[in-house]
């Protein structure tokens, strides 16, 4: 089956078999983007979440077919070292991944967040961010979001004066 | 008189689901109910078998009372924290459907339906009587605001309600268990509890 | 106990070479390790205590650098990344004794095709302490090579050249490494120059932001799921869900038959599929029917029958004064620690390519050595045939110990002749994870007349941790008798006590136990500063000032009591309950390095929230101080993980759960808002740190719950009793 969608700003057209194959394979085997990671397969741990339409999804268990005609973004198409997301820059302030794995994971539901509440407080933090994380990063994620949201606001502001 | 019912309950089925493809049914022409003949089925019965449905856990558990979806046949709270969020789906950014679907998901285990969500605050059923549960069912402030036709509309024809006789495999690819009245009686008893008033028992 | 890690080190001498390739530099190392020739007791007082120094090889020539031609260096590690900061630790201490900046220092895995091959692992929180000596070493001959050569092409003398960023300079004329490096075929080996001083060192000491940091922020495809190969094609494993399955025989006709399937593999030990796609190969070993010969009916309580204290084999670890008075008036706890598994997000993965008589193996390993030497053995390979390539580890924790994956894929890629790519399924991982042992504690007490402890008896139980891994040799543990690995934490670091013991019971559990981060530290401290704070109540002392009027003042001893004090001081500790909160405390001791802790905590709907940790330690000299503390932080919320909230059952002979969620572990909510660090330095090297901090935590938590409820909790995890609530 032929699927139609917008990959970090790209619009791309791929043969992806099975209609229901997972958006996680086919956005790490057939795009080759490896940054959206698997861990769990059964949509628990959340390493694999990417944005479907700027909404947060666990792409393990999202059937490909629905992507149609969508705009996809993955942890590569957020930002790069020459334009970071706030999120991404923020992560580098704080020094958050150890690891690193589930990072990826944390900065997509995190930049999701941050388009829904721009100011969240850490309630808003707690209920939102569910990834796992195993080498215990939550304390500098913490501190990571809200500067991304003051740098996001920052940023939002500066484009406002530009007008 | 326990197998004669049956018998007559089978031969009404077969003139409902006939009557129901004759009349493809529109919120305006479930009005009626009680010129179909289904009305004569034992109104309790039909009661009683309705809420074998609605207090089984493949609707209860999306039907809470502390704003906690539940999962599992044990109804244990749902993992990670998830709760009802301003608006039924969950919270601002993770919300219901940023895991469920609008199908099952046979790869993941996660369920699915359309419009997957929370049941509106009123009509929190966990814990309630079945005389209880009927209660908010039918009461306008509590149900959505719905009309008894549209409650039947949306008790027999809504997918996520009707999700409960399909709820596929859950994240160990076991089929999740399925309440103890098939789809086709659901829809009848419900069908017939309404037509003939939506009387709730010993009330 | 005293600081025995000086002796147990003699560092080598090291020789150079030159390997082919512009301005490639190789290094062939020769290092030594000798072990220390001790009694049974004492080398068992040095497990506790040791920071185990580097052990490479010695026969071998072994890459560890390469100059490019853009002037930069490539360092080849033989330590795997796999959070705690090694990475960017070992490139300051290269970086430095090199003279050039840290942009010029690329670290990468060393291929075990380099030669720099750790022979031992990457794990017991070594890495740092132990390449501290040897790496400066390696990295100050290099700058001492690349000088003398200068000199000879600038025909300046020695003394009038000077370093700055890789460029080699002297009266007015300048060569860059690279340019130095280029076209020189005898390099002129010298003796081990004198190290820098720590006063000049521009990068160690410094918090320096991690050097994969961009890599991990923006997705790089950096780890071992990651890898691929020209031509790959996925494979799976049919594996058991029953503890203690033997593969008996398959039916695999319908699979055979599936759609992308290639071939099923049928082996004396597994059966594998390999197909066109993972989630072919996924199906088709579904479709597989398998007879296993297994145990039947084994469960929770069965395991926890077998992990109690008098079962299995003894051996006393400690003993100091006489045995305890057991008719005098004795304080008589017991304590008990679930299975635990290893969790890391990133599953086990390898893709392996067979090819004739050579094989690569792409890995995320924590044994390099290892993980060649039973591919190599399985094909029939000399292990210089196998070359594995190591990567970024998605975590390790101990996880990554015991590789058959690697040997597993090897062999399907053999059977196909293309590369094959193998990952556990999540389910697989939970359910074949070598798991952290439960154990059993019995401990008792008693004080003396001025409220001190006149003797104290830790007795404990555990299933493996080292015994039975490919990394201890299995002559090793009849010698001592004991687990190493188990007994970490076990020992009684209140030196000042009188009398004290600590015995060490060892039994078979049947299924697999191993290394779990920090090893027997978790339980063991658990257990017993528990215990400590129960005595200190007693005898009406301050939790604190009872600890330290019981340790001995050697050099350890010394180090203990001053994380003691700075964590209690830093914290405001105090016994009063405050706006609902209390605080709990707790120190251990963990290859050498002090740790203290103080927990904030107060009980919310039932729950036990952690609302603030002041963790004090004291790794020696620190060479990363932010990465320093953020492996204190990260201790501290896996541990508050895994003492909360972790426990696998065993359920109708399977181990379970098998998912994140039923597996419950801390997430965001459960942190602590607060984690404060204070990092002293007791000695003038650096220490172990990834590990120790973790330690307390669990005591800490269960110390002040018991400030606030009055009950003392036994049981991890950490659970109200209905009393209480």
């Amino acid at each position: 089956m032929e699927i139609s969608l917008t990959i970090n700003g790209m619009l791309k057209t791929v043969d992806v078999g099975d209609e229901n194959t997972p958006l996680l394979w086919i956005v790490r085997d057939l795009l080759n983007l490896k940054g959206t990671k698997f861990g769990c397969g059964k949509a628990a741990c959340g390493a694999c979440t990417l944005l479907v339409d700027d909404e947060a999804v666990r792409s393990c268990s999202y059937p490909v077919k629905f992507v149609e005609g969508k705009k996809v973004t993955t942890i590569e198409g957020l930002g790069d070292r020459e334009n970071p997301h706030p999120v991404q820059q923020a992560w580098i302030e704080e020094i958050v991944p150890q690891c690193g794995y589930c990072q990826p994971g944390f900065m997509m539901a995190t930049a999701a967040l941050l388009n829904k509440v721009p100011n969240p407080t850490d309630e808003d933090i707690d209920n939102n961010i569910i990834n796992v994380c195993r080498c215990g990063t939550y304390y500098r994620m913490r501190k990571a979001i809200h500067r991304a949201a003051k740098l996001q606001a920052e940023i939002n502001t500066n484009e406002t004066k530009e007008i | 008189m326990k197998i004669r019912p049956v018998y007559f309950f089978l031969l009404l089925a077969v003139v409902g689901v006939v009557l129901v493809f004759a009349n493809t049914p529109t919120i305006s022409n479930y009005k009626t109910y009680d010129n179909q003949g289904i009305a004569q089925q034992n109104p309790d019965e039909s009661y009683e078998k309705m809420m074998d449905v609605l207090t089984h856990q493949r609707c209860m558990n999306c039907h809470p009372n502390d704003n906690i979806p539940k999962q599992g046949d044990d109804r244990h709270p749902h993992y990670f924290g998830m709760a009802r969020g301003d608006d039924d789906n969950g919270f601002e950014a993770t919300s219901c459907n940023t895991c469920h679907q609008s199908i099952n998901n046979t790869n993941s285990g996660v369920p699915g339906a359309p419009h997957w969500s929370l049941a509106p605050a009123s009509m929190g059923w966990e814990g309630l009587s079945r005389a209880q549960i009927a209660e908010r069912l039918l009461d306008k402030n509590t149900n959505g605001n719905r009309s008894h036709d549209e409650l039947v509309k949306h008790m027999t024809e809504d997918d996520l309600v009707l999700w409960a006789w399909e709820p596929g495999i859950d994240a160990d690819g076991n089929q999740r268990t399925i309440p103890p009245v098939s789809k086709k009686e659901f829809k009848e008893a419900v069908e017939n509890w309404f037509a003939n008033g939506a009387i709730i028992p010993n009330k | 106990m005293g600081d025995k890690s000086s002796g147990a080190k003699k560092v080598s001498r090291r020789k150079f070479l030159v390997r082919g390739g512009l301005g490639t530099i190789g290094v062939l190392a020769i290092g030594t390790y000798i072990f220390r020739n001790a009694i049974r007791r004492e080398i068992l007082g040095t497990v506790n205590s040791l920071e185990m120094p580097y052990t490479d090889n010695t026969d071998q020539p072994m890459v560890w650098f390469e100059v490019t031609s853009e002037n930069n260096i490539v360092l080849h590690s033989p330590k795997m990344e796999m959070g705690q900061g090694t990475f960017t630790g070992i490139a300051q201490m290269a970086a430095d004794e090199l003279s050039v900046s840290m942009q010029q220092i690329q670290v990468v895995h060393a291929a075990s095709s380099t030669g720099n091959v750790d022979s031992f692992a990457t794990g017991g929180s070594t890495s740092i302490s132990g390449l501290w000596q040897p790496l400066r070493e390696l990295s100050a001959m290099l700058r001492m090579m690349l000088l003398k050569e200068a000199s000879q092409k600038l025909n300046i003398d020695v003394t009038q050249l000077q370093i700055d960023d890789g460029v080699i300079s002297g009266t007015g004329k300048s060569l860059t490494y690279a340019q130095v490096a280029e076209g020189v075929k005898n390099w002129e080996v010298p003796d081990t120059p004198k190290l820098k001083s720590l006063k000049e060192y521009k990068y160690v000491g410094k918090p320096i932001a991690r050097v994969d940091l961009d890599a991990k922020v923006f997705g790089d495809p950096i780890f071992g799921m990651d890898a691929q190969m020209p031509d790959m094609l996925y494979g799976a494993i049919v594996r058991p869900t029953k503890i203690g399955s033997i593969f008996v025989s398959a039916d695999i006709a319908t699979a055979e038959n599936m759609p992308g399937v290639i071939k099923i593999v049928v082996e004396e030990d597994f059966v594998g599929v390999v197909a066109k796609s993972m989630l072919e190969a996924e199906n088709a070993k579904n479709a597989i029917n398998v007879t296993w010969d297994s145990y039947k009916d084994l469960n929770t309580e069965a395991i926890t029958k077998i992990i109690t204290v008098g079962n299995g084999k003894s051996t006393i670890i400690q003993k100091n004064g006489d045995s305890l008075n057991e008719e005098g008036d004795l304080v008589r706890l017991e304590f008990r620690t679930p299975i635990g598994a290893h969790a890391q997000i990133e599953p086990n993965g390898v893709v392996a390519s067979v090819d004739g008589d050579s094989a690569i193996v792409k890995i995320s390993t924590q044994v390099v050595g290892i993980t060649r030497k039973e591919v190599a053995k399985r094909l029939g390979l000399d292990t210089d045939k196998v070359n594995i390539i190591p990567t970024y580890l998605g975590g390790g924790f101990g996880r990554r110990l015991h590789t058959p994956h690697a040997v597993q894929a090897a062999v399907m890629s053999k059977a196909v002749g293309k590369p094959v790519k193998y990952f556990f399924s999540r389910k697989e991982e939970f359910q074949h994870d070598m798991f952290r042992p439960p154990t059993h504690h019995v401990i008792k007490g008693e004080l003396n007349t001025d409220g001190l402890l006149h003797g104290l008896e830790h007795e404990f139980v555990s299933g493996d941790v080292g015994n039975n891994s490919a990394l201890i040799p299995n002559f090793l543990p009849p010698i001592i008798g004991a687990d190493v690995g188990a007994i970490r934490g076990g020992f009684i670091q209140y030196s000042g006590i009188p009398n004290f013991r600590a015995v060490y019971w060892h039994v078979d559990l049947p299924f697999a136990t191993s290394w779990w981060r920090s090893l027997g530290l978790l339980a063991n401290t658990f257990a017993m500063e528990s215990f400590m704070d129960e005595m200190a109540l007693k005898a009406n002392k301050n939790a604190v000032e009872f600890r330290l009027q019981q340790i001995a003042d050697d050099a350890i001893g010394v180090r203990l009591k001053n994380v003691i004090k700075a964590a209690a001081e830093k914290a405001n500790y105090s016994e009063e309950i405050t706006n609902g909160r209390a605080m709990g405390f707790a120190a251990s001791i963990d290859a050498n390095t002090p740790c203290a802790q103080v927990a904030e905590v107060s009980i919310i709907d039932n729950e036990i929230i952690v609302h603030k940790v002041t963790v004090s330690l004291d790794p020696g000299l620190a060479v990363n101080p932010d990465q320093i503390r953020a492996q204190c932080e990260g201790c501290v919320i896996m541990g508050m993980s895994a003492v909360l909230y972790e426990q696998m059952f065993v359920e109708d002979g399977e181990l379970t759960p098998t998912i994140y969620g039923p597996y419950q572990m801390a997430l965001m909510k459960n942190a602590p808002k607060e984690i404060d660090v204070v990092l002293l330095q007791g000695k003038d090297t650096p220490g172990a740190v990834g590990e120790p901090p973790l330690g307390p935590i669990g005591a800490a938590i269960a110390n002040a719950v018991r400030r606030l409820t009055g009950e003392r909790l036994t049981e991890l995890p950490l659970k109200l009793s209905k009393l209480t609530l």
